[in-house]
């Protein structure tokens, strides 16, 4: 493949991975500067690659993975400062009135709080089922689990925020 | 209206056995206005699964940093100018020229110190004296070979 192509693909098939990327990065970093230097790193990883792409089964599943990788690193090193809880994130909801915006925001922000309890396996099983619609084949092999673990994971994620929604409801938890 | 189907699906969902489609129908109907009270505390749920990514994403300023940094060429790139495109060699020469004068005002330095010594030990020897009577006598020379031509030109008249 000549240069301008591989360019070319890298554009057309990397580059717009980003979001998804970004998000996932998000889930385990929970810091938006953080989250884009991985995806950045990410993208740079692939285009080094570039010469071994054809051998790959499926670049969005690997892209997937160097991401997950690169940010639980990042987090790693980040855990010893206790940066967990940074709420500054959840800020441009647009919706019509300021009342709805309050409301919404609100919301949100206790379903991202509930999300950032989970456990990070089934943070991500989560995110990349609920939120970015993937199947259990994709999410497997995107995280190195089994189908079997990703369900496993995803039902125990569920469930837990059933539990806490009902806490919610009945006690204002 | 009905909304066993719905109820249905939530319940499903919690046990993870709806498909892909079935967990969008249930994004779609809490998106909707209308949402059953015993319903409504799920609407901030599914809603936020389709919100989220209108809310995270990265803008084409990264898509430029990405670029940049694989050193692909950027589509709004500068085209070269004639003096950007030789700067180097331009840089390369001035330097070739500066060699060269500070080489030359050396050589210049130290030969004229040795003219002086020379130009020294020539006039500085040699009686002022002595060179004001030569140029004297040559003049007294001077006009009598005048003087003795204006006399021979007049006798033939």
């Amino acid at each position: 493949m000549s240069i301008e192509m591989q360019e070319k693909a890298f554009r057309n098939v990397i580059l717009p991975l980003k979001d998804k990327l970004f998000r996932v990065a998000l889930r385990i970093t929970l810091d938006r500067a953080e989250a884009e230097d991985v995806v950045q790193d990410t993208m740079i990883r692939l285009w080094n690659m570039r010469d071994e792409w054809s051998e790959i089964e499926s670049i969005e599943a690997l892209c997937t993975t160097i991401c997950k990788n690169l940010a639980i690193d990042r987090s790693q090193k980040k855990e010893a400062q206790n940066v967990e809880l940074t709420p500054e994130r959840v800020e441009n909801f647009e919706t019509s009135s300021p009342h709805d915006r309050m409301v919404t925001h609100e919301n949100f922000e206790i379903v991202q709080q509930l999300i950032r309890e989970l456990p990070e396996k089934q943070r991500l099983v989560l995110q990349l089922r609920d939120i970015e619609g993937e199947s259990y084949k994709e999410i497997a092999n995107e995280l190195g689990q089994t189908e079997e673990q990703v369900k496993i994971n995803l039902f125990r994620a569920r469930q837990r925020i059933k539990q806490r929604f009902a806490d919610i409801e009945n006690y204002g938890l | 209206m009905d909304y066993k189907y719905i109820e249905q699906l939530l319940e499903r969902y919690w046990l993870c056995e709806t498909s892909l489609e079935e967990e969008q129908i249930l994004r779609a109907f809490f998106a909707q206005s209308e949402i059953p009270a015993n319903l409504m505390q799920y609407q901030s749920l599914f809603s936020y699964q389709m919100e989220q990514p209108k809310q995270e994403f990265l803008d084409e300023d990264f898509d430029q940093r990405v670029l940049e940094a694989i050193h692909v060429p950027v589509v709004k790139a500068q085209p070269l100018t004639l003096v950007s495109r030789f700067s180097g060699l331009m840089r390369a020469a001035a330097a070739v020229a500066v060699i060269c004068l500070l080489s030359g005002a050396a050589q210049q330095l130290f030969s004229t110190s040795g003219n002086v010594a020379s130009y020294k030990s020539a006039v500085g020897s040699a009686d002022p004296q002595i060179a004001a009577s030569q140029s004297a006598t040559s003049n007294k020379q001077i006009s009598r070979v005048a003087i003795a031509d204006s006399v021979r030109a007049s006798t033939t008249e």
